[in-house]
């Protein structure tokens, strides 16, 4: 049952949407924006109840003392002081001065200096890589230091000779790789969608 | 007798943290002064040798004409935003310096912030004309569908958001869009999700690297206009930027302290990696000694 209403939903949307990319046509084009509102309905479902199971969780960990109590009362605040200042009367959302002044005062200055100490967190962890796993640590570490030499920022007939073979690894082996990837998942998503369209799964084989 | 030992102003176990730290704290205090001395760094050079994508950006912000409405699609996630900042900052400048009118938009919560954040520099260093606040959409790429047909929010007042209802009150009331990505909402959904909508649209996207090898295709394909998705082309296309700029190049990013940030990660590689390479050398003689 579950099934033939998944499929069903496919059936209808997935063609209606594709139609509305191929054909100018009015009543095509306004089922296929409803279909879109739907969509944006769900991402927002989504993320609120993204949100609430969050809370909860950390609530959770409150009430039974698990884990780290701090670290739980610190996004519960977090979110709460966020929530007040765009959810206030009065407030225009997230356009609204305080929610602005948490975020571009607080949010993102916090969030940059976490990220700043990625730097030294990784090469911490490709010093244990070494204790743990010789083969695969010595292989990336051997790739990202060919990289970090080819990206060296030295001027001269040096530093052009360097940047054009930086240029040739990130456009060759790089970007090959990284494509024969992306078509193989492009591949796979038109295989599982013409599936779903046509109503099959691994059952039916 | 007592067998009391002195006291010690430090103790062993704060010595030893201490001695684990060192290498951090120096690293950082190394790339503090590097940052410091920036200024004078001949021989060093961080700037693109190769200027093809910074002259083709530079190209489409010069034809545009003055009072255009450009976009600024600012999606990027703070984990790479540090490698494109500078980049994305000289490009509103450029656009600024046209006499285009801005208006910017996220459709990531993550974008949404860092773009509020821009926001809020532009205004605090005295802009007369900041970027007219579209804010948040929700919903994603949905959400990106949704505001080909419409995207100005209801109770917006000001002369871009009526030039742009005035065009349709949509996407394609813009001229250019300028797609700041990162990983979640990148120029690759602009292409896919807009550009088959509204072919006649300029596209150009400032992307990290990591990017690169995605959005490259686009580009040669003729789907953006422009992309500038490596540190180095961005530092090049600030540099070309704050040239003919009288207000000065703003602070981007110096050889020196990326030279000495590189130069500790491949000597912290190589002493892991001799490092594991002189025990493996070691271990057979041990076996051998055993009787």
């Amino acid at each position: 049952m579950r099934r033939s209403i998944l499929t069903g939903i496919v059936l209808v949307t997935g063609p209606l949407v594709l139609l509305d990319l191929m054909i100018v046509n009015p009543s095509v084009h306004g089922a296929a924006g409803a279909v879109n509102e739907l969509l944006v309905l769900l991402a927002a479902a989504a993320a609120v109840g993204g949100g609430a199971t969050l809370v909860a969780h950390h609530v959770r960990n409150l009430a039974a003392a698990d884990g780290d109590s701090a670290a739980s009362i610190v996004v519960l605040l977090g979110m709460a002081v966020i929530l007040v200042a765009g959810l206030r009367p009065g407030s225009s959302g997230s356009s609204d001065p305080a929610v602005l002044w948490l975020v571009a005062g607080l949010l993102a200055p916090i969030a940059a200096s976490v990220f700043a100490l990625l730097f030294i967190f990784l090469l911490a962890a490709f010093r244990r890589g070494f204790a743990l796993r010789v083969r695969e640590t010595s292989l990336m570490a051997a790739a990202a230091a060919v990289v970090i030499v080819l990206l060296l920022p030295v001027g001269g007939q040096a530093g052009d000779w360097l940047a054009a073979g930086a240029a040739w690894v990130r456009d060759v082996p790089l970007g090959g790789a990284f494509r024969g990837l992306l078509i193989g998942i492009g591949i796979l998503v038109a295989v599982s969608a013409a599936r779903s369209l046509m109503g099959l799964d691994a059952d039916d084989e | 007798m007592t067998n009391s030992v002195a006291p010690t102003l430090v103790s062993e176990a704060s010595l030893a943290r201490l001695r684990r730290a060192a290498p951090a704290l120096l690293l950082l205090l190394a790339l503090a002064l590097a940052s410091l001395l920036s200024g004078s760094t001949g021989g060093l050079r961080l700037a693109s040798p190769d200027r093809s994508h910074v002259d083709q950006l530079r190209r489409v912000i010069g034809e545009l004409p003055s009072g255009s409405l450009v976009l600024i699609a600012f999606d990027a996630d703070l984990g790479t935003y540090a490698e494109i900042r500078a980049t994305t900052r000289a490009a509103i400048d450029d656009l600024a310096a046209h006499g285009v009118r801005l208006a910017i938009v996220s459709f990531t919560p993550e974008g949404r912030a860092i773009a509020a954040a821009e926001r809020d520099r532009i205004i605090r260093a005295g802009s007369a004309d900041p970027p007219a606040d579209l804010g948040f959409v929700a919903g994603s790429e949905a959400g990106l569908v949704r505001s080909i047909e419409s995207i100005v929010p209801s109770g917006a007042a000001g002369e871009t958001f009526d030039a742009v209802r005035q065009r349709g009150g949509g996407i394609g009331a813009f001229d250019m869009v300028l797609v700041v990505s990162g990983s979640d909402i990148s120029a690759r959904s602009w292409v896919e999700q807009v550009g088959t909508r509204l072919p006649g649209l300029s596209l150009v996207a400032i992307a990290p690297t990591f990017l690169d090898p995605e959005l490259e295709p686009y580009l040669r394909s003729g789907q953006l206009t422009a992309l500038l998705s490596t540190l180095r082309e961005g530092v090049a296309y600030a540099q070309a930027v704050s040239a003919g700029s009288a207000s000065g190049p703003g602070p981007t990013v110096g050889p020196l302290p990326m030279l000495i940030g590189m130069l500790a990660a491949l000597a912290v590689l190589a002493e892991a990696g001799f490092r594991r390479l002189g025990r493996r050398g070691r271990r057979p003689a041990r076996r051998r000694a055993r009787p």
